[in-house]
């Protein structure tokens, strides 16, 4: 059975549209990137997979437990981690207090080597907290009670890149050791890094869902070339050459086609540099999302 | 079990304790006052002021001690201020934590939503048992201070009868909690909703005809300062009290079971 079964699942607010019949599953140990661009619907989407809200229409199971049923629920949850976007802890408590209450109720075993790993100042009152501390702390309390499955919502924002890089290593270990992990994101680099899969959320509707690799394939490479004037114009000329930007003595452009009608094209003209890679995500996003809502400032302020 | 009670509960200490030593300074006050005040024509200082008015102070029997802190103290301060108070801590019990995003990591507890709630509540009985025993026993020995009388059982009975009127303030907040979108309008309306249940029934209460209104305030369910003078008190009362709460209660934990966060 899926650690996560989403069948058409909706959420308005009213007339306002949280999500709108999203299908996708997730099973056991894959970590699923769900990435879309703030308002996206990603927070609407777990808070109503976490019971916190209930779907307008749709259903949905969470490790076998219908969302809908208040006590079939509470027994998946205590095998389920989250980590809001929005923490909210008592700014009055200590790290230590809150992570005791947590305890009380879910657990602490691995409280302890989380705290090596993360290091949120504990002894003192959460008032005096940095975000990344708070985010820290809210890291903690989501694996402490070692979870089957672990839903983070944006869990990133806030940190320091050396603490984004060790929590992405965190992630990843975690995910060999078999746990579930669903991930919101409007961070692609992170994304890329971290999931096996993902779903691109526009508008509270899913619009794709790939494997990350298929994704990264089917859009293509990028492929920066300095060359001449002719040659400039014979490749901007061939099949699946798309977004070409013009530099001095050289161009960029995403190349979709096959590769040998590339190089030979390359071969009939004066190359003096070449460079064939993978897009970046912010790329491929633009296919989905158009130019105007491109998320790559978003993206370069966090990354 | 109780995890949530327990952690609650240790959170309004502080709060608690500060209240404790307020309201015991404001209860020495009134009673060195009372020193002051004796002898004083007591009567002919108010014989000009509106019934309702007098009612609602309970300042008919100024003369005794009994009396002075009944209207003093009990029939203003704790009906109407921890009326108030509770209902205000009631009012922010699910409010705040809607608002400041503590609700999101509380919603994913394995514990119903019943349970969390009840348990919140059951938190507020701090404040309540501790300010009663603390002030009850300043008072008290105050009273002994300065060499007059009160008879132990009567203040026992004046303050052990307000618990169900607590009960229903605290009750009614909840309400206003669970329905409000913000924390700051359920505290508002709580604050207001007890004022006007306690001035509506002191206005008429003495109004013949319309009178029957009143018993649709909880003030009107406990009177201090009759229990205080001559320990009388009606036990009924304190039934509807704790009827009220629990039929109030029982509506805001269906209303927190089917809302969203």
């Amino acid at each position: 059975m899926a650690t996560i079964d989403v069948e058409d699942l909706t959420k308005y607010y009213g007339d306002v549209r949280g999500i709108d019949g999203l299908s996708f599953t997730v099973d056991a140990g894959e970590v699923f990137g769900f990435l879309g661009p703030n308002g996206a619907g990603k927070t609407t989407a777990i808070r109503t997979l976490l019971g916190l809200q209930s779907p307008t229409s749709g259903s949905a199971t969470v490790l076998g437990a219908d969302i809908r049923d208040e006590s079939a629920l509470l027994e998946a949850k205590r095998k389920i981690g989250y980590l809001p976007d929005h923490l909210g802890f008592h700014e009055e408590l200590t790290g230590t207090q809150i992570l005791d209450y947590h305890a009380s109720i879910k657990g602490d075993e691995r409280r302890s080597e989380l705290l090596e790993l993360f290091t949120p100042p504990v002894e003192r009152a959460v008032r005096g907290y940095s975000s990344g501390n708070k985010r820290m702390l809210g890291i903690i309390q989501a694996f402490m009670h070692d979870p089957d499955l672990v839903i983070l919502d944006e869990p990133t924002s806030g940190l320091d890149p050396l603490k984004q890089e060790r929590f992405h290593e965190f992630l990843r270990e975690e995910r060999d050791r078999g746990t579930t992990i669903f991930f919101s994101s409007h961070i692609l680099s992170e994304v890329r890094q971290i999931c096996d899969r993902v779903g691109i959320l526009r508008d509270g509707r899913l619009v794709e869902l790939e494997e990350i690799e298929t994704l990264l394939n089917r859009s293509g490479k990028r492929v920066q070339v300095q060359t001449t004037t002719d040659g400039r114009e014979a490749l901007a000329a061939l099949d699946g050459v798309i977004d070409v930007y013009e530099f001095d003595n050289g161009m960029q452009f995403i190349y979709t086609g096959d590769y040998n009608t590339l190089f030979r094209a390359l071969s009939e003209h004066d190359i003096h540099e070449a460079d064939i890679s993978e897009p970046p995500l912010e790329d491929i996003f633009l296919h989905y999302y158009g130019e105007e809502t491109a998320p790559n400032a978003e993206a370069s302020a966090d990354v | 079990m109780f995890e949530t009670a327990r952690f609650e509960g240790k959170r309004r200490v502080r709060g608690t304790a500060i209240l404790s030593v307020g309201l015991s300074l404001y209860a020495a006050f009134i009673v060195w006052y009372f020193t002051v005040w004796e002898g004083a024509e007591v009567e002919e200082l108010f014989q000009d002021m509106p019934p309702a008015m007098i009612e609602a102070f309970g300042i008919a029997e100024l003369g005794s001690i009994e009396g002075f802190l009944g209207g003093q103290i009990y029939t203003f301060l704790w009906l109407l201020g921890l009326g108030i108070y509770f209902a205000y801590a009631g009012a922010g019990l699910v409010a705040n934590d809607i608002e400041k995003g503590r609700m999101d990591l509380l919603g994913v507890f394995p514990i119903s939503r019943t349970q969390l709630l009840s348990e919140k509540f059951a938190a507020l009985l701090v404040p309540m048992v501790v300010l009663n025993l603390v002030v009850s026993a300043v008072v008290y020995v105050l009273v002994i201070a300065i060499g007059e009388s009160i008879g132990p059982t009567h203040l026992f009975m004046a303050h052990a009868l307000s618990l169900p009127y607590f009960l229903v303030c605290a009750a009614l907040g909840v309400i206003l909690s669970v329905v409000a979108t913000r924390a700051t309008i359920a505290e508002r309306a709580a604050i207001g909703l007890i004022f006007l249940l306690w001035l509506g029934e002191s206005v008429v209460s003495g109004s013949g005809e319309y009178s029957w209104l009143a018993y649709l305030s909880p003030t009107y369910y406990y009177e201090p300062t009759p229990v205080l003078i001559d320990g009388s008190y009606e036990p009924v009362h304190s039934l509807v009290l704790f009827g009220i709460f629990f039929g109030l209660l029982v509506v805001g934990l269906v209303l927190f079971k089917r809302r969203d966060f």
